[in-house]
């Protein structure tokens, strides 16, 4: 038993702890490790090409997730209000891109945007087209998350607030963006996670301009790994740990606090 | 909007409602032409089974549903069309519906906040109502950690709060254990006697209507039975269901009906009685005497089952043809045995007609 849990947290944690040892060789070949040096990460601050890479990544992943809040959240909330309508059929319309397979959703949506730009002069393919592909696979799990929030509530809480004075505009500013917040914020992390790590959707609807990280990493990669490339993803390592280390305290906290005022 | 009064205090409000129809389904039909009128300050309950529409009744008043026809006026002006966060009337829910995302204070002080109340002025009014409302120590908890009965006094400030024009509660109690309800049935009568505010209440439990009601009215299939103080109610019901409703198990078609009597199955009465369907005895109002005692209004029994009770003892007796329920006090007088020959004195008091 012992030995499987060994066996696990190596296949899993191995490959990184390779890739952070190798961002520090001092050589040139992925090959050996010729001693300490920090070479790597000073050739990633002057290389201009990853580093737009890694802003494109970061535009793409801020803006197609905040659209996609936006309109995933109405979405979660109108498939909550209109329940009644036996809206089944639409609900599986909307999940079945989360199931489909990327190559699929990405040849897809380029075909429809090369068509449009043919016949109609919009969607020329760039970082816009990046962002409206990526929008529309990010909507079903926001509206996923907001719909979950919203089904445990109970239903008179809305009704509850109309009581109490509050018009449609300020049951939303009061009532339902409060109580969805934490749901907001973890469907756009959600949504932000899988913008970022998208590869298949961003490299099929991209344009000449518009390499993102993971686009770049790959075109790197295919002229042979570099150090560079490996000291982008100890730092991405690093930023996921940091943020998933600062989650946890944050949970402890809250969950000490909160127990300490229930006694 | 209501004036005030001079002492400060708002005038309570009247509600009149006109003809209301609802139906929420051609199958389903919640309110069948419902005529009511509230008095200002009134306690007043809306009894009767579950889907009767008395739920649905409140949620009309509320602006929650909108009624199919008839129209509904409180203090004197139509409500017709309007919203619900625009009618000066609050509820208290069956379930409370606390915001889980607002502490106690802020439950309380919503409905001021929507109002745009300054936020100083807010917090002396959240302090005094949740001081009359036994909730001042609880402020900085959130709802997760409140018990059913801190819950149901929450929902309480934070509908009173608002001194509307009327309140409305949905079985607030229904969802506590026995003691704290009858507990929270005489708090809850004390503050409406102490505010003065108009109180439409909703409850299933003709116990609880009547203990807390100045006057209720029964509901059955969507329309009104009877409406009533709770002495007439239960002392006069008018129909079969609602003399069934307040718990009366002596209830007879009436076979006969002379000038000066009327035989049912349980044998003849002397009098000259109203005219109806139904006779109905009071199982408290009936006394046991042993053996067989001639007399007026004196029907013969024998006792089948006696069920002690503490303060009262139950006794099912065989009467002519029917069955009948006597309950009679424990004043320290020895028991009937089953099987015994018993004589009921029927007292002129415990005898009502149903008219319907």
């Amino acid at each position: 038993m012992r030995l499987f849990w060994y066996a696990t947290m190596l296949f899993l944690y191995a490959p990184l702890a390779v890739v952070v040892l190798f961002s520090f060789n001092a050589a040139n070949s992925p090959a050996r490790f010729a001693g300490f040096s920090l070479r790597w990460y000073d050739r990633l601050m002057t290389n201009d090409a990853l580093l737009l890479a890694f802003k494109n990544s970061l535009i793409l992943g801020v803006s197609s997730s905040l659209i996609a809040v936006v309109f995933g959240a109405m979405l979660g909330y109108g498939m909550y209000r209109f329940r009644h309508w036996h809206l089944h059929w639409l609900v599986w319309l909307i999940y079945l891109p989360i199931v489909m397979p990327d190559v699929v959703y990405g040849i897809s949506e380029m075909t429809f945007f090369v068509a449009m730009h043919r016949n109609f002069g919009i969607f020329e393919p760039g970082l816009s087209t990046m962002i409206l592909a990526h929008v529309s696979f990010q909507i079903p799990f926001v509206a996923l998350l907001v719909h979950s929030r919203l089904l445990v509530l109970d239903p008179l809480l809305f009704e509850a607030c109309a009581d109490l004075y509050a018009s449609p505009l300020k049951r939303l500013r009061y009532f339902l963006i409060p109580v969805l917040w934490p749901a907001l914020l973890a469907s756009f992390l959600l949504a932000f996670t899988l913008s970022i790590d998208d590869f298949v959707i961003s490299f099929f609807t991209a344009g000449p301009s518009s390499t993102t990280l993971p686009i770049y990493i790959w075109s790197a990669v295919r002229k042979g790994i570099t150090p560079e490339v490996n000291a982008v993803a100890a730092l991405i390592i690093a930023a996921v740990g940091i943020a998933g280390l600062a989650a946890l305290v944050y949970h402890h906290v809250k969950f000490r606090f909160s127990h300490s005022v229930k006694t | 909007m209501p004036q005030p009064t001079a002492n400060g205090a708002r005038q309570a409000s009247s509600i009149s409602i006109r003809s209301l129809h609802k139906a929420f389904s051609s199958k389903m039909t919640a309110l069948d032409g419902v005529d009511l009128d509230v008095q200002p300050g009134e306690f007043f309950t809306l009894l009767g089974p579950s889907g009767c529409g008395k739920t649905t009744l409140l949620r009309i008043i509320a602006g929650l549903e909108q009624p199919d026809r008839g129209s509904i006026s409180i203090g004197g002006r139509l409500l017709d069309g309007v919203p619900p966060h625009q009618r000066s009337v609050n509820t208290v829910f069956q379930s409370y519906a606390l915001f889980p995302n607002r502490n106690v204070r802020d439950n309380i002080g919503f409905g001021l906040q929507m109002q745009r109340v300054k936020r100083q002025i807010i917090q002396q009014r959240v302090q005094a109502m949740a001081e009359i409302t036994k909730v001042d120590d609880l402020l900085d908890r959130n709802p997760e950690q409140l018990s059913g009965g801190q819950k149901q006094r929450v929902a309480l400030a934070r509908a009173l709060i608002n001194e509307p024009d009327v309140l409305l509660l949905d079985e607030p109690l229904s969802a506590l254990d026995a003691g704290l309800r009858g507990q929270l049935q005489v708090e809850l009568q004390r503050l409406q006697r102490r505010l003065g505010m108009t109180f439409v209440f909703v409850t299933h439990d003709q116990q609880e209507a009547m203990v807390m009601s100045h006057r209720m009215a029964v509901l059955h299939e969507g329309q009104v039975q009877q409406v009533g103080t709770p002495q007439v109610i239960y002392e006069q019901p008018k129909t079969l269901f609602v003399a069934r409703f307040m718990g009366h198990q002596n209830i007879f078609a009436i076979q006969q009906r002379n000038e000066d009597e009327i035989v049912a199955d349980f044998g003849v009465l002397k009098g000259r009685f109203a005219a109806g369907s139904h006779i109905l005895l009071r199982e408290e109002a009936l006394s046991l005497k042993a053996g067989v005692v001639e007399g007026h209004n004196r029907l013969t029994a024998r006792v089948e089952e006696c069920l002690y009770r503490g303060g009262s003892t139950e006794y099912r007796v065989l009467c002519g043809n029917a069955r009948l329920t006597v309950r009679s006090h424990n004043l320290g007088q020895a028991l009937f045995a089953s099987g015994q020959d018993v004589t009921i004195d029927v007292a002129p008091e415990a005898v009502a007609i149903l008219p319907g």
